[in-house]
């Protein structure tokens, strides 16, 4: 089975082809340039330098948030245009689960963080044992300090940070969780190419939808709901 | 804080084209001031200023945003008049704009308050007759 995997999620783009478990190819860049004019051209150049034409794709996976908004429309834009086309099955990917994937041989707790601004951050935690992931959180919106007592509960683990708020969390906790590291650059950000094996666990369980039924998937951050107009205004 | 009076729109805008050479790519300006103060008149001015032909410019009430380009550094011209929640600023791409090397600048920010980062530049407009208007400039001093 051949699988696209694309993510525009954040700042860094890239994509990736795999056969089976096998990954035939990756391509990244994050140097700031705007997804919507590199992504689908590093994708066909992909797939071109691996041989693999559009026409023997079985699958397209991509990731649908939590993330920048413009990011992920033209991640999930480029996927569905591509899926419509050739008629196939698209797979939805949880850009944090996703994270954690870059870091699959850690035995561990792997915290993947992105900043949702306003110290607050959209983050999950798996449990990493011999190469398997197991979910000990879901996807959800909390503030740094949310994040903090969540990693105090798990004081015996080594825990590692990934991920565009890594170094954010990792600096402004006001005592740092015991155990706790935060992962090289070269591996801090989403990564098409450690996606693949998740994608390709995913197809094979059937986790497929069809082109339309790829959303994105908004994480509501409640606190800043509250502090996001200024006081003066609220007896207006 | 350095405070201005102006008598006109057109000193408005001159006094906006002098903020203006001041910017650089990744800097926000945030506007305090109700309706009818100057802002949409402000940023024509840092259009001027930033080398864009300010005839581009136009209030983005209803877009939400409008994007300047062809001067020193393209301009990202955001209204949050409408700008409910925090869903619906995210919604606006505000966030993305922030890493796309230009300029910010926010019409009605009081509504994203709580969203801005620290190191705003913040424009107060305050109305002293017909068309007179003292504004406030803070984080950044003009030369
Ligand atoms: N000193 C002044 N500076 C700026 N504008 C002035 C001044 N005196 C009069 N005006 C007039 O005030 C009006 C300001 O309109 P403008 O659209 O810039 O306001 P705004 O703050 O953007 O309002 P809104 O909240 O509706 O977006 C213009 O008609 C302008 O000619
Ligand atoms: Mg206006």
């Amino acid at each position: 089975m051949k699988l696209l995997i694309l993510d525009s999620s954040s700042k860094a783009a890239s994509a990736a082809v795999c056969e089976d478990g096998h990954l035939l190819g990756e391509s990244y860049t994050n140097a700031g340039k705007t997804h919507s004019a590199t992504l689908l051209p590093m994708a066909e150049a992909l797939l071109h330098n691996c041989s693999v034409p559009l026409g023997e794709l079985d699958a397209l996976a991509v990731t649908v948030g939590p993330g920048s908004f413009t990011g992920l429309r033209i991640g999930m834009a480029a996927i569905k245009g591509m899926a419509l086309a050739r008629d196939l099955p698209c797979i939805p990917l949880s850009t944090l689960e996703g994270l954690a994937c870059n870091l699959l041989g850690f035995d561990g707790l792997i915290c993947p963080v992105l900043d949702a601004r306003v110290s607050q951050v959209y983050t999950a935690l798996f449990r990493c044992q011999n190469g398997t992931l197991t979910r000990l959180a879901e996807d959800c919106a909390i503030s740094i300090q949310e994040l903090k007592q969540l990693l105090d509960t798990y004081p015996d683990e080594r825990k590692i940070l990934v991920g565009d708020g890594a170094n954010l969390c990792y600096n402004s906790f006001n005592s740092r969780p015991e155990n706790l590291s935060v992962a090289p650059e070269h591996l801090l950000y989403q990564h098409a190419g450690a996606m693949a094996s998740l994608a390709w666990q995913k197809a094979r369980a059937g986790e497929n939808v069809s082109a339309d039924e790829i959303v994105p998937a908004y994480l509501r951050l409640p606190q800043a709901e509250r502090e996001l107009k200024l006081k003066m205004q609220k007896g207006e | 804080m350095q405070r201005f009076i102006t008598s006109s729109a057109a000193e408005t805008e001159q006094l906006a084209s002098r903020l203006a050479q001041t910017l650089q790519a990744g800097d926000i300006i945030a506007f305090v001031g109700g309706m009818g103060m100057g802002k949409t008149c402000f940023t024509h001015g840092l259009a001027a200023g930033l080398g864009i032909d300010p005839g581009e410019v136009s209030s983005p009430t209803f877009a939400l945003v409008n994007e300047y380009r062809g001067g020193r550094l393209p301009l990202f011209h955001f209204d949050m008049y409408r700008v409910e929640s925090f869903d619906g600023l995210y919604s606006t791409g505000f966030f993305d704009y922030l890493d796309m090397g230009g300029v910010v600048a926010v019409e009605w920010s009081e509504n994203i308050h709580g969203a801005l980062p620290q190191e705003v530049i913040r424009v107060t407009f305050e109305r002293l007759g017909d068309t007179q208007r003292r504004i406030a400039i803070e984080g950044r001093v003009l030369p």
